[in-house]
């Protein structure tokens, strides 16, 4: 069997494992960046009535702030938000990618 | 030479013997001279350089095939640089094929393939390709079927059939499929993806590819002046060369060579010796060996097979006559299978500026029609042929001459295989002798992979531990591809950890490479995602459950759109984590799935290119 094959039948047959760190920098960049940007988006489109009949800014995106204390949907919150989603997502991120490694290598036992 | 390495081991002493004065036998007397040790080589012919030697004739020069120096090889072309320095010429390569009264540019070009077969012809090469890929013959087990199926039999038939039944003088049907696997391996995968990866930063696919086909480095007076340099050498060291000198028996005694004897000039000698290196045919090695081995390794090496080679040289009267360094002959209807234009390889190869110097290349068996016949005879032949495919008019001819090439190239047919595993274990039984080169060990080797045998062989008398049988084996050997770095000391590095295993490490491209194309485990993806997501949900409820209790309900009332049952309670955050965990699960699967589907699609589309590339120089394999 020639050294070529062999590199070829590697490359055929291997399973990726991730970077945890990586993954988690990567989750946490994409969810501070999607509530960083949902929120603007909601300040550029206005204010909008509700059933009420009253002038709101993105009152679902609000709800955040039940979590993310000091999150509001305003440019402020949006800096907050990223900030929260950064954390949030680096930590759903590594344990995703941990939790994947782990797996996979009981797997392949 | 003294003082030198070989002195300092104790090994000044040791008579070395080396058996053939071709590329591979004076590369490990060379070798072992640096080394300080003295050697003697024997060389059947009046000339030296085996097949790589340059033929003078009346001050013109020929090549025996057209011997291209380029090399992946760091420490092969260390010593062309060292015997040869400045004496190299570089050539752009211009090599087309002749077919159906026309030329084709080999490599091919699509344009002037497409204008020289035809818009109809064309179009049904490329169903043919299609038909190939989607219906493959199987089982593949030959030649033609091997080649069909990669680029297609309409294009088997045109380009590849009649050449390779030239050269190798048998059907293609008869040809097994797996030396064309070996032999024509092309691009390797991961060279192919890290070419695709890195082409922005560094060159494309078709550069890199490029280079080393379009151009190569050639002796200013041609290859043998490599071997005629390295003779003088070694003999201005103190190794003797002795020309004409036809082994005829070996002298085997306790698993080891005790001397040989040699016939030179109507006499016999014998020469004793403590290392011996064979660059001779296999199965006259085997025929000489004395006592005579046991039957199976005698009828084993009678079973390898040679196809020979003669080049009909002729001179013409005309300062050019085509720009080609050397023409493939397709055309059915001649028996010539290639034309070398020496005076386009170096001009310093034809003595008079206002000539030209052709070699006409014949494929044959020794003792068939071709061979037997008289040099008048094949010289006529020659300019019948020329004039036939309309190259020259033979009333150009003024002079020629012809050179016969026995045992040109092993012939790997359906039992080489076992008949060489046969003849490896019994002389393996014999501790000092060495086997190298082409038809030393019956593989078809390039010169520098020849050369690598040697050098090997050379270290392993110093005191190495190679197994010469890995050499083109084991390494990557393309003809494209970036060059390599296989230096001997490389090699030197490994013997320590895989003694017998001169293989090069794994590099951390490689490996890189390997990794960032590995596929992801679908469910282990979608376990992890599904349990990230799961537990988010899952500690998102329990802490607006206990933040706010249930009069939290009225912000999660969108969750409960897509969560039927969800509730803010310890109750909910469990229907919570069960819902989350199972889209987690799906969209992690479908993920894995989806990136993994549209790798396998990159790496089929490059390994497809990748065997088209390999059709590029297909004929230069063959």
């Amino acid at each position: 069997m020639t050294k070529q094959k062999t590199e070829e039948e590697k490359l055929l047959q291997a399973v990726a494992l991730l970077n945890a760190k990586s993954m988690g920098l990567v989750f946490g960049i994409l969810l501070g960046l999607l509530i960083f940007i949902a929120t603007n988006w909601l300040l550029v489109k206005g204010p909008q009535m509700n059933r009420a009949g009253e002038y709101v800014i993105g009152p679902h995106l609000e709800l955040l702030s039940q979590f993310f204390i000091g999150y509001s949907v305003s440019f402020a919150g949006s800096i907050v938000g990223f900030v929260y989603g950064f954390a949030l997502g680096t930590i759903a991120g590594t344990f995703v990618g941990w939790l994947y490694n782990r797996i996979v290598i009981f797997r392949q036992r | 030479m003294t003082g030198g390495p070989g002195s300092r081991n104790g090994l000044a002493d040791e008579r070395v013997v080396i058996i053939g004065g071709g590329p591979a036998g004076l590369t490990a007397a060379y070798e072992l001279s640096k080394a300080g040790l003295k050697t003697i080589v024997l060389e059947k012919d009046d000339i030296v350089g085996g097949i790589a030697r340059t033929v003078n004739y009346k001050g013109y020069r020929f090549d025996i095939g057209g011997h291209r120096f380029f090399t992946k090889v760091k420490a092969v072309e260390d010593v062309w640089e060292e015997v040869l320095g400045d004496n190299f010429v570089e050539r752009k390569r211009l090599s087309r094929i002749y077919y159906n009264s026309r030329f084709f540019y080999y490599p091919f070009k699509v344009t002037n393939a497409v204008f020289g077969l035809g818009v109809w012809n064309s179009f049904m090469i490329v169903v043919s390709y299609l038909k190939a890929r989607a219906f493959p013959d199987l089982p593949e087990e030959t030649f033609d079927k091997w080649v069909s199926n990669r680029f297609g039999k309409r294009l088997y038939e045109l380009f590849f059939k009649t050449y390779t039944e030239k050269v190798w003088g048998i059907p293609c049907t008869e040809i097994s499929a797996e030396w064309a696997a070996q032999r024509i391996k092309g691009l390797s995968l991961l060279e192919a993806l890290k070419n695709a990866l890195l082409q922005n930063k560094n060159r494309s696919p078709e550069e890199v590819i490029k280079t080393l086909i379009d151009s190569f480095h050639y002796p200013r007076l041609g290859p043998g002046m490599m071997w005629e340099t390295v003779a003088e050498k070694i003999t201005r060291d103190g190794s003797e060369l002795v020309m004409n000198a036809d082994v005829c028996r070996i002298h085997v005694s306790d698993g080891h060579v005790e001397s040989i004897t040699v016939r030179n000039g109507g006499g016999e000698s014998e020469l004793g010796g403590s290392h011996f290196i064979s660059s001779m045919p296999v199965r006259e090695l085997i025929g000489s060996i004395d006592p005579q081995p046991p039957d199976d390794v005698v009828k084993a090496a009678n079973d390898l097979k040679y196809r020979d080679f003669l080049t009909v040289s002729l001179i013409i009267d005309t300062p050019s006559l085509f720009p080609d360094n050397w023409i493939y002959i397709h055309d059915p209807g001649v028996k010539l299978g290639r034309i070398q234009n020496f005076k386009n390889w170096s001009e310093e190869m034809v003595p008079d500026p206002k000539k030209t110097c052709l070699g006409l290349e014949y494929f044959c068996f020794e003792g068939d029609g071709l061979w037997t016949m008289s040099d008048a005879d094949l010289i006529e032949l020659g300019k019948k042929e020329l004039g036939m495919i309309g190259l020259c008019d033979p009333a150009l001819v003024v002079d020629g001459t012809v050179v016969r090439m026995p045992k040109a190239y092993p012939v790997y047919d359906s039992t080489y295989r076992q008949s060489l595993a046969t003849i490896r274990g019994y002389l393996s039984g014999i501790g000092n002798l060495q086997l190298v080169g082409r038809n030393g060990m019956h593989k078809y080797n390039n010169q520098d992979h020849s050369m690598l045998t040697a050098m090997l062989a050379a270290r392993n008398i110093l005191g190495a531990s190679y197994d010469l049988w890995r050499v083109n084996t084991d390494q990557e050997y393309h003809e494209e591809g970036d060059a390599e770095d296989y230096g001997l000391s490389e090699y030197e590095a490994l013997s320590s950890t895989q003694p017998r295993v001169p293989e090069s490490m794994p590099k951390p491209i490689e490996e890189a490479i390997i990794r960032a194309f590995a596929r992801l485990d679908k469910l282990a993806f979608a376990l992890s995602l599904g349990t990230a997501s799961g537990l988010a949900v899952f500690f998102a409820t329990i802490f607006l459950f206990l933040k706010e209790g249930t009069q939290a309900d009225k912000y999660l009332s969108l969750l409960n759109q897509y969560f039927a049952g969800y509730t803010i309670s310890v109750e909910g955050a469990f229907i919570g984590l069960g819902y989350s965990f199972f889209w987690g699960f799906i969209f992690g699967w479908l993920f894995a799935y989806l990136r993994n589907f549209f790798t396998g699609i990159f790496i089929f589309k490059i390994k497809r290119e990748r065997e088209l590339s390999s059709f590029k120089n297909f004929i230069d394999y063959i």
